[in-house]
């Protein structure tokens, strides 16, 4: 049987529900009301478990696709761009090798 | 810029004049916590920004899930370091004053309440314990045991075909009912064996499994004021229970020491 400390993510829902709602309640001056705790403890369970995922299989695809990153947007630009130059100089050089060749026919 | 005042809890005289408040950093990360101190009342505090705490300014902050799971987290763990060092009556969470003068405006009448709960839960632990149910095996396990399942399945086999498929079905739905009858019984029994050795108790609500993210079910959630000197019984208590009960598909998961958020009261 384990016996745990009450500040493991296993003990999330007890955590929040413990902290927003139970405890010594003395008007305050600030008043802050809060989410339904189910559903924030849902919401904030399953972001701590997608990281964590992520993490775990070494996800990163989001960081290299365009439509998630801007940054992988910007480098795919550029390689574009970078093939499209390469491509434009073999046609050129194409081009003049044939005209070159025509010449002497 | 003014400074709000943030409330996490409140500890006795004499034991925080004999071990001093550790240095940790407040809420917001920045400013420091320190304790504020009026006649015998001393409330572990800290302070906020105004422009940042301030009303609307909290209710943006509460709204973003992962902001709150960050600081619910920071009030907890002070509460249970502070817990883990003196007898502390516990803050709800965001328990937030204008300035010294307010909080103390609450405070004060509370004087002679706040002396007598922190009497009252010297050497004394709040524990949670939930039971879970692996609901095949208790399926399982009540087909095998129940008297009346066993009778209703000699019954059975005296008849036709037909009517053995009628009945075997029949006979699945009286297993899920008294599947059901043994959770509430079992807990309940289990609750009840435990209450005896402790100060107060409380019963909680069941979380669904989206919400505990486990595979089987919750079917008993609740908390125990234990003295600190029954600790030990009680735990050792739920430990031959536990024992007792996995093959069946129990589970018994205890949590704590809390600081005692189900017990203390000022009202």
């Amino acid at each position: 049987m384990a016996i745990e400390q009450s500040t493991q993510s296993s003990n999330l829902v007890d955590v929040l529900e413990t902290v927003l709602d139970k405890g010594v309640v003395i008007a305050g001056d600030i008043r802050v009301g809060l989410a339904d705790i189910e559903l924030l403890s849902i919401k904030i369970r399953l972001i701590i478990a997608s990281v964590d995922k992520a993490k775990e299989i070494g996800m990163d695809w989001w960081e290299t696709d365009p439509y998630l990153s801007s940054k992988a947007a910007d480098e795919n630009q550029e390689q574009l761009k970078k093939e499209n130059e390469q491509l434009q100089k073999r046609i050129d050089a194409l081009e003049d090798k044939i005209a070159h060749d025509n010449r002497f026919i | 810029m003014d400074n709000l005042i943030y409330l996490y809890g409140i500890v006795p005289e004499n034991e925080i004049s004999a071990a001093p408040l550790p240095s940790f950093k407040g809420l917001d990360n920045e400013h420091a916590a320190y304790t504020i101190s009026i006649n015998g009342i001393n409330a572990v505090v800290c302070n906020l920004d105004e422009a940042g705490y301030k009303e609307t300014e909290l209710e943006k902050k509460t709204n973003d899930p992962q902001w709150l799971h960050e600081k619910a987290f920071h009030h907890h763990e002070v509460l249970l370091d502070l817990n883990n060092r003196y007898t502390v009556i516990p803050m709800k969470f965001c328990t937030i004053y204008e300035n010294a003068d307010s909080l103390w405006n609450k405070l004060e009448p509370l004087e002679q309440k706040i002396a007598e709960q922190l009497k009252w839960l010297k050497n004394k632990e709040e524990w949670n314990m939930k039971i879970y149910c692996d609901d095949e095996k208790l399926r399982e396990s009540v087909a095998a045991h129940n008297l009346t399942i066993e009778a209703k399945k000699k019954e059975i086999e005296e008849m036709s075909p037909g009517r053995q498929f009628l009945e075997k079905k029949r006979l699945d739905q009286l297993i899920d009912q008294e599947a059901l009858k043994e959770k509430e019984t079992f807990s309940a029994r289990v609750h009840e064996q435990l209450t005896e050795m402790c100060e107060d108790t409380s019963v909680k609500k069941n979380w669904n499994k989206k919400v505990t993210g486990r595979n089987d079910e919750m079917c008993w959630n609740s908390v125990y004021l234990l003295s600190t000197e029954n600790v030990e019984e009680y735990l050792s208590e739920i430990k031959s229970l536990q024992d007792k009960w996995t093959r069946d598909g129990w589970h018994l998961e205890i949590t704590g020491p809390w600081p005692a958020y189900h017990f203390a009261s000022l009202t």
